[in-house]
């Protein structure tokens, strides 16, 4: 089927999410929507899968104007969508996960079951999905759970399937799988739209490209385009994808973990015996699968959790019983991994948020009171220096694009003398011109004199920054290379391999990957 | 909640009466549905002497409310029987804590009450000093009484309290327990530890011992003991299941009469006693009329005639015949009195207690 | 005012697409978030006015006279809407009258006001550090008991005996409300139940000493301790005593401590998202002490104005309903000092006006609380009361909602 979108507009009160946007999507092709976080791309697709009324414009199937008032009618018309955020129930196995909210009953209310599993199993043989009906969709790894998804959407019957953001969540590997899965839905027919900002992955797989600026589609593109090429449409400038740094002048050891051992509250053990060492003006990366005990490792760091074996050295000090409050006072600098749920108080105001764990100190606190004058005037020079898009200072973060929101927890960390800055995906979901920005701000630091700990599942980002390389696995580093090593020995290591195991993916299970050894030495 | 249910009747009724196109009355305020009908106004009076439109008669709830189907209500009850019975006008104030007191017998003196009859000893201060700051306007207080060390009644003119002595008549109920009782046991348990609930229970446990003295038994009382003043109590005078707890716990150590002394708490006690088919006696009210389904566990009730005291002191404002005397409900005047007896009393026994009667009016048995 | 994220009025600032999967993926873990009770201005006045309204309805259909001309509605449908008319006007100008109507009326209103503020202060402030604040009750009652034995037992000069109940109304109300903060940071027990359990004990713990002979009068078993000595008892004008004045000054320290201190700075952000306060350094498990405990201050001094103001003995009733009342004073002012000082008034006047609704104009005195419960539940229920009135929702969150994941 063919799915024409004419002069679609959506706005909300004064502001114009999408405006006027145009766009054809033709059977059996993959078409990429890029841009940025906060372009526009959620807004139109919420539209097409019927989550929002359109201000202006239609849409069109098959050249027949159609109207979605809700999710059904858009599920109805052909329409599938795959969700940043699964929609599923985890303790339910795959086929009743499919089933939901379409149950087939025999007689009596009783559940076909059956006709369930056998549906998917189709489904799962013809488009090479691999996915075990019976399995409990809780024991299964994000990438497959996607595929869950995917199921789901066919299982309706989607000619045109929505992708949003998939790959934000898969590792390296999965990625290709997923890129396999889409070339086979297209060549048996269904058409994709496949929303994202990361470029290699466009150019990978789209058939077409349009990208998306400010709610206007600017532009339409060719896979064969450029990634400068395309970054620049994007974001409307030129872009710097590569980090221009200069070879780091590593100094002295400033913050060391000796044999840190993490026992998570369900008694596994998530950090196992890591050591390393981090040294001032060198970037220390740290890749590795979401989930193999990065969370846990850097949260050890600051004292928000307490090693259950090992020791933290700072500057020759034995710190490990310290709080989070003494650490950040000792100069470490934290960017934490999901900024949200750590990074900022949602409804706290820009200026509030950019003195979050310095409102103490003499310079905005004069003893039990704040000085508005000084907080005030430390806000307005971050929303200056980092280029903070808010309306005002007082705007409440949780309305800024999450970029913007990136730029407020960096700012903050960065306003005060450090001796370590840990930054855990720093750059996770925020556009690239903010990417481009926070990489040079955390080169600078370096270059300061700072040890830098960086934890990215983005290998682009971990080679990007770093000078050295540790790769985590199962909660212990299984290696450490420096950034001139093939990114599939990297993408290997953080599947499970290590260095002596180079015999492949295969014994990638659990919390790792089901790669399929794409790409091994 | 009774409001409730009467919207939802009166709903009904205008559904039915629209659907009939009704005549309009002469004058369109009387509506039968709406006439109160708990009022039981025995004597309405038709002798014009005794009618007084002008008076207006008043009161103040504590923080029970007027339908806390207990002594609230019921004085209550007594204020709607004088108005009815004596064509008084008539307000009702409903306090919900006692902050408001002072506000609430201050707003009624603002409007024109003669007579203001404020219920339960927490209103004890604020009716005294409302009192003292308006001498034209009778008060009464339900349960209170202005003594002084010696007892003495120290109450301003326009003050009267009224009380009751239901030790009187709960000491007949306990000896009639124990008369009764097959199994040598039996219980009561209080709403609150305070004097106005622990008198009928003095009494009654006083019957008991009065019945084994006569009779050389043994029977026990449970659930109270006036020597160190300790005993059973729901410390709530809402919640029927403490009050079915209570019991049945009473129940389980052989009690097969029960004398729940908790309002409608007690009810639980009278639901208990129903399901293990034990014998029961409530109080405040004649069991049999207050709470019918219940009335085939009941031997007889305690009945405090707090709505016929109050009619009285109402009338005795109305007539200029008001005094500081405080009223003592006893059995001799029959402010306090045991309702009839069930079948389950034989005539012998009956006759045994109206023989105690008469003894204590004399002055011959002393309780309390 | 100082919380301009609130508010329909607040226009859909820079980004309405900004659901990136982290916080998508955060909002499932997120936990028991007290802000999300905290109605907007619009929201708080809409369910006045349509408590009003329903309140105006159930005037009509409980008065015997409209009630009356119902059955003749076809052949003299005038009589019924002029006597609904009369109803509700009556009992509306009551309300107005006995709140607002001269000296008397605005002393009672302020007199009944003023514990509702501080109590509902209190409320407000746990509430900003997160907590749900259910035992403004309990701390009032234990409060109130300390409060009364100092003054009827101490022997000092005037005023300073006033001084010295009321600080010790404060220390045991802040004893009371800490021991939750303890409990909640110790071993996480969750407040609202142990509030709860608190405010039942508190009742036992006042009923036990109210039993004593040292908190009775004297040849009285009653449960009812002697009147507070004059020299305790709060300086007034008329009937209108200082408790109002302490109910604003509370109301501005709670402002200049949530916004304009570290410590406050700490506890919004704490209530707001606990993790990120952690991640900042602060202390999680302090916050909800030191609010607790604050809060447990306020109840306190609520509970002065009944035994130190006006009513001058202590019972087991003294803390009335106002600890739960508070609540919904809090709620109803958004859980902000201004609001719960405007939320207290307002119901202080409801209960002020009630009371001559009662009284002359004879309507059911159950109507003041069904006003102030209808207020509670359309503040509860935003949707239905931005559904009657048409309001759109704020921005796409709430359309998507109402929308729903149908598919």
């Amino acid at each position: 089927m063919e799915l024409e979108i004419r002069g679609l507009t959506r706005r909300f009160g004064s502001f114009t999410a999408n405006d006027g946007i145009d766009l054809t999507i033709r059977p059996g092709e993959i078409h990429c929507l890029l841009g940025e976080n906060g372009a526009g791309k959620s807004t139109l697709m919420n539209m097409l899968y019927g989550l929002l009324d359109p201000s202006e414009g239609e849409i069109l199937v098959d050249g027949e104007p159609v109207a979605f008032a809700s999710p059904a009618d858009a599920i109805a018309a052909g329409i599938g969508m795959v969700h940043q955020h699964f929609m599923l129930v985890p303790p339910f196995t795959v086929a009743e996960n499919v089933m939901l909210g379409r149950e087939r009953t025999r007689g009596l209310g009783v559940l076909d079951r059956k006709a369930a599993s056998r549906l998917v199993r189709e489904l799962s043989e013809r488009y090479r999905l691999a996915v075990d009906p019976e399995a409990l969709v809780e024991d299964l790894p994000v990438g497959v759970q996607q595929r869950v998804e995917i199921i789901k959407a066919l299982a309706n019957e989607a000619k045109v399937l929505i992708l949003d953001e998939p790959t934000a969540v898969l590792t390296p590997q999965e990625i290709d799988e997923l890129m396999g899965i889409m070339r086979e839905l297209r060549a048996q027919g269904t058409s994709i739209i496949f929303i994202t900002h990361k470029l290699r992955e466009v150019r990978a797989v789209g058939d077409r490209i349009s990208v998306i600026r400010r709610g206007k589609v600017v532009g339409t593109a060719e896979p064969t385009a450029s990634e400068a090429e395309l970054a620049e449409m994007m974001v409307g400038r030129s872009v710097q994808l590569v980090v221009d740094k200069a070879a780091a002048a590593v100094g002295e050891p400033v913050l060391e973990a000796r044999n840190v051992t993490v026992i998570d509250p369900r008694g596994h053990q998530v950090v196992k015996d890591v050591s390393f060492v981090a040294r001032a003006g060198e970037v220390l990366g740290i890749a590795g699968v979401q989930g193999n005990g990065q969370t846990e490792l850097i949260k050890s760091l600051l004292g928000l959790v307490r090693p259950d074996a090992g020791e933290i050295w700072l500057d020759g000090r034995d710190i490990s019983r310290h709080g989070p409050r003494q650490s950040l006072e000792d100069g470490i600098g934290y960017v934490p991994e999901d900024r949200s749920h750590d990074g900022y108080v949602g409804s706290f105001s820009v200026r509030e948020n950019l003195v979050l764990d310095l409102f103490r100190s003499e310079r905005f606190a004069s003893g039990p009171a704040l000085r508005l004058g000084a907080i005030e005037a430390n806000a307005r020079q971050r929303i200056e220096e980092f280029d903070i898009r808010t309306e005002t200072m007082e705007t409440p973060v949780s309305a800024l694009s999450g970029g913007n929101q990136q730029k407020v927890v960096v700012a903050r960390e960065f306003s005060r003398p450090l001796k370590v800055l840990i930054a855990s995906q720093p750059t996770r979901g925020v556009d690239v011109g903010s990417i481009e920005f926070i990489h040079k701000r955390i080169v600078e630091e370096r270059d300061k004199g700072t040890a830098v700990i960086i934890v990215s599942t983005e290998l682009d980002e971990v080679f990007a920054l770093s000078d050295r390389i540790a790769v985590m696995y199962d909660g212990r580093i299984v290696g450490t290379a420096t950034p001139d090593i093939p990114r599939e020995e990297i993408g290997l290591m953080m599947a499970g391999a290590t260095d002596t195991d180079q015999a492949g993916a295969t014994g990638a299970t659990g919390a790792g990957t089901h790669g399929t050894g794409g790409g091994a030495a | 909640m009774k409001k409730t249910a009467r919207i939802a009747a009166v709903a009904t009724m205008v559904a039915l009466s629209l659907s009939a196109c009704g005549e309009r009355e002469t004058d369109a305020g009387e509506d039968p549905a709406s006439t109160p009908s708990e009022s039981t106004s025995e004597s309405a009076s038709a002798d014009p002497s005794q009618q007084f439109p002008d008076f207006k008669a008043c009161m103040v709830s504590d923080s029970g409310g007027f339908d806390d189907k207990s002594f609230n209500q019921t004085s209550r009850q007594g204020l709607r029987d004088a108005v009815e019975a004596y064509g008084m006008q008539e307000a009702d104030i409903e306090s919900n804590d006692p902050s408001e007191f002072n506000d609430n017998i201050n707003e009624l003196v603002s409007q024109g009450c003669n007579s203001i009859t404020t219920v339960g000893f927490l209103l004890g201060d604020s009716t005294l000093a409302a009192a003292k700051k308006n001498k034209d306007v009778d008060f009464s207080i339900v349960d209170f009484a202005y003594t002084d060390d010696k007892g003495d009644n120290t109450a301003p003119a326009n003050v009267k309290g009224l009380t009751f002595n239901t030790a009187e008549p709960s000491f007949l109920a306990g000896y009639t327990a124990a008369a009764s009782s097959e199994s040598g046991v039996v219980g009561t348990f209080g709403g609150l530890n305070i004097p106005t609930v622990t008198i009928f229970m003095t009494g009654f446990v006083q019957g008991v011992e009065r019945y084994n003295e006569d009779t050389g038994s043994d029977v026990q009382v449970i659930g109270w003991d006036p020597e160190s003043a300790e005993g059973s109590f729901t410390n709530d005078f809402e919640d029927k299941n403490l009050g079915q707890s209570t019991a049945t716990e009473m129940i389980n150590q052989g009690a097969d009469v029960i004398f729940p002394v908790a309002g409608p708490a007690g009810l639980g006690g009278l639901q208990a006693a129903q399901d293990n088919d034990v014998k029961a006696i409530w109080v405040d009210t004649d069991g049999c009329v207050s709470a019918e389904e219940y009335c085939d566990v009941l031997l007889t009730s305690v009945m405090k005639g707090m709505d016929v005291a109050v009619q009285d002191a109402v009338l005795a404002s109305a007539e200029d015949e008001f005094s500081n005397e405080v009223y003592v409900g006893t059995l001799e005047n029959e402010g306090v009195k045991l309702a009839p007896f069930s079948d389950d009393v034989d005539e012998e026994l009956q006759a045994t207690i109206e023989d105690l009667k008469q003894q204590i009016i004399d002055g011959e048995i002393t309780v309390g | 005012m100082s919380d301009p994220q609130k508010g329909p009025a607040a226009p859909p600032v820079v980004d309405p697409e900004r659901v990136d999967p982290h916080e998508a993926a955060a909002a499932p873990r997120r936990r028991f978030d007290a802000s999300a009770f905290v109605p907007t201005v619009v929201d708080s006045v809409l369910a006045v006015v349509l408590a009003l309204v329903v309140g105006a309805v159930l005037i009509v259909f409980s008065t015997e006279r409209v009630l009356g001309s119902l059955p003749y509605f076809f052949s003299y449908p005038w009589d019924f809407f002029r006597f609904a008319g009369e109803a509700v006007g009556d009992g509306y100008a009551a309300l107005v009258n006995g709140s607002l109507g001269g000296a008397d009326a605005l002393t009672r209103t302020l007199n009944r006001a003023a514990p509702l503020i501080c109590a509902g202060l209190g409320v407000s402030l746990a509430f900003r550090a997160g907590l749900f604040n259910i035992g403004a009750q309990g701390q009032m009652l234990v409060a109130g008991l300390a409060a009364g034995y100092v003054g009827f037992t101490w022997d000092l000069p005037t005023g300073l005996h006033a001084l010295v109940a009321l600080l010790a109304a404060l220390v045991a109300g802040a004893l009371w409300g800490g021991v939750i903060g303890l409990l909640k940071a110790r071993t996480g027990a969750h407040e609202v139940i142990t509030t709860i359990m608190l405010n039942n004990v508190a009742r036992f713990v006042v009923l036990y000493f109210l039993g004593l002979e040292a908190f009775q009068r004297p040849n009285s078993d009653n449960k009812l301790s002697p009147p507070v000595d004059d020299s305790a008892t709060f300086p007034a004008i008329g009937n209108l005593h200082l408790g109002i004045v302490l109910a604003v000054l509370a109301a501005l320290v709670v402002w200049w401590l949530l916004e304009r201190s570290t410590l406050g700075f700490e506890m919004r952000a704490v209530g707001a998202n606990p993790d990120a306060a952690r991640t900042a350094g602060m202390s999680v498990p302090r916050v909800y002490v030191t609010a607790m405990t604050l809060a447990g201050v306020l109840a306190g001094l609520a509970v002065t104005m009944t035994v130190l103001g006006q009513q001058n003995s202590v019972t087991d009733q003294v803390a009335g309903t106002v600890g739960f009342d508070a609540i919904t004073v809090a709620l109803l002012g958004r859980a902000t000092p201004v609001g719960t000082v405007l939320a207290g008034l307002l119901f202080g006047a409801l209960s002020a006006g009630g009371l001559s609704m009662q009284g002359a104009a004879g309507i059911a005195p159950e109507l003041s609380q069904v006003l102030q419960a209808l207020i509670v539940l359309f503040v509860a229920a935003p949707a239905l009361v931005r559904g009657i009135f048409r309001i759109k929702g704020r921005g796409q969150g709430s359309s998507v909602e109402a929308k729903g994941w149908g598919g």
